[in-house]
């Protein structure tokens, strides 16, 4: 990516993140969302995060580009989290069980 | 001149903010310094992927920015990001009435900070006067703004001695996982979470990262269906056992 499209992508991501902060602040003041779009954006996290977990084990590189120690490493990721609730012990777990996969692979 | 109360209301809420926001910061250490490291290996120029910092000020998206860098195009990259951003829609309307009565220079500069922890904080604390709950908001955001910017160059330094073959390149996506597990309250939710995943899969060798998109919508979707039939079935089951 040229230094000109990485300066240009992330002032337009900043711009899109201010907006979306700013929005019903700053111009639509005290003008409460339809109960619709609030049902909606409920579901955005869920949704386009785990659509970028998938992608970014991908690696560009199709389903051809997703290793088995990078399956299992989300997989561990996703039981502590459940389990304990807590980010670094899921982090943790994912991290551990991919070592110790390319390890022993 | 403020009185002696009035200095002391001052400093106890600017104590009380930062009481309030140190607990939260710590989980985001980790996410910090793994932004820290991605950004040491970002297809983005090292200076322009840490500028993220400044510019856009939200974990996730800096995180998908400096790592789809290296795979996806400009258009998809930025449109990941805005998607990723759209909840902070449902935190800027939350908090919409608490700032209706603040001054001007506030309402403009005030939203910029309003990352997750900052919503978590201020937004259980409406009740708080005008003038206290402004120093409040704040101090933490600005504690926030501070903290996170020097822990991600923290990793950034920390990041670039750190040999190859411990694969941190795999972290963002391991902790990409974790997030949307934290972020599951309800059914619909897992609905939105599976279905977001599967499509993207499926979805892999639509050209230019569009998968991701597709994945999303489709994700959000289904967590909406879901969540009008799951209203639709307590309704139906509240009508039957009065």
């Amino acid at each position: 990516m040229s230094a000109f499209a990485a300066i240009s992508a992330v002032l337009s991501v900043g711009m899109i993140t201010y907006v979306s902060r700013a929005g019903l602040i700053v111009f639509l003041a005290d003008r409460p969302l339809p109960a619709n779009i609030t049902r909606a954006l409920r579901y955005v996290g869920p949704a386009v995060l785990s659509a970028l977990t998938v992608n970014l084990i991908a690696g560009g590189n199709g389903i051809d580009g997703v290793e088995i120690e990078e399956v299992a490493a989300i997989g561990a990721s996703i039981v502590v989290a459940s389990i304990t609730r807590n980010l670094i012990a899921a982090l943790a777990a994912g991290m551990l069980t991919l070592w110790v996969l390319l390890a022993i692979l | 001149m403020a009185s002696r109360p009035a200095i002391e209301q001052r400093e106890s809420s600017t104590r009380d903010a930062l009481r309030a926001a140190v607990p939260l910061f710590i989980p985001a250490i980790p996410f910090a310094l793994v932004l820290g490291v991605a950004i040491t290996e970002s297809a983005m120029p090292t200076a322009v992927a840490w500028s993220t910092n400044l510019f856009v000020f939200a974990g996730a998206a800096q995180l998908a920015t400096v790592s789809l860098a290296a795979t996806a195009t400009w258009l998809t990259l930025v449109a990941t990001a805005a998607v990723i951003n759209l909840r902070h829609v449902m935190y800027s309307a939350a908090l919409s009435p608490r700032f209706s009565d603040q001054p001007r220079w506030f309402r403009w500069i005030g939203p910029f900070l309003l990352i997750d922890q900052l919503f978590a904080l201020t937004s259980v604390r409406v009740h708080l006067s005008s003038d206290h709950w402004r120093r409040f908001y704040l101090t933490a955001g600005l504690f926030y703004f501070v903290a996170w910017t020097l822990t991600v160059s923290l990793g950034l330094v920390v990041g670039s001695s750190i040999p190859t073959e411990w694969r941190l390149d795999v972290a963002p996506a391991i902790m990409f996982a974790g997030l949307v597990v934290l972020g599951l309250t309800n059914r619909p939710g897992v609905v939105a979470a599976v279905t977001g995943a599967g499509v993207c899969l499926l979805a892999l060798e639509v050209p230019n990262n569009g998968g991701i998109l597709v994945g999303a919508i489709s994700g959000v979707v289904a967590g909406y269906v879901a969540d009008v039939a799951q209203a639709r079935r307590a309704d139906r089951r509240s009508r039957v056992t009065p």
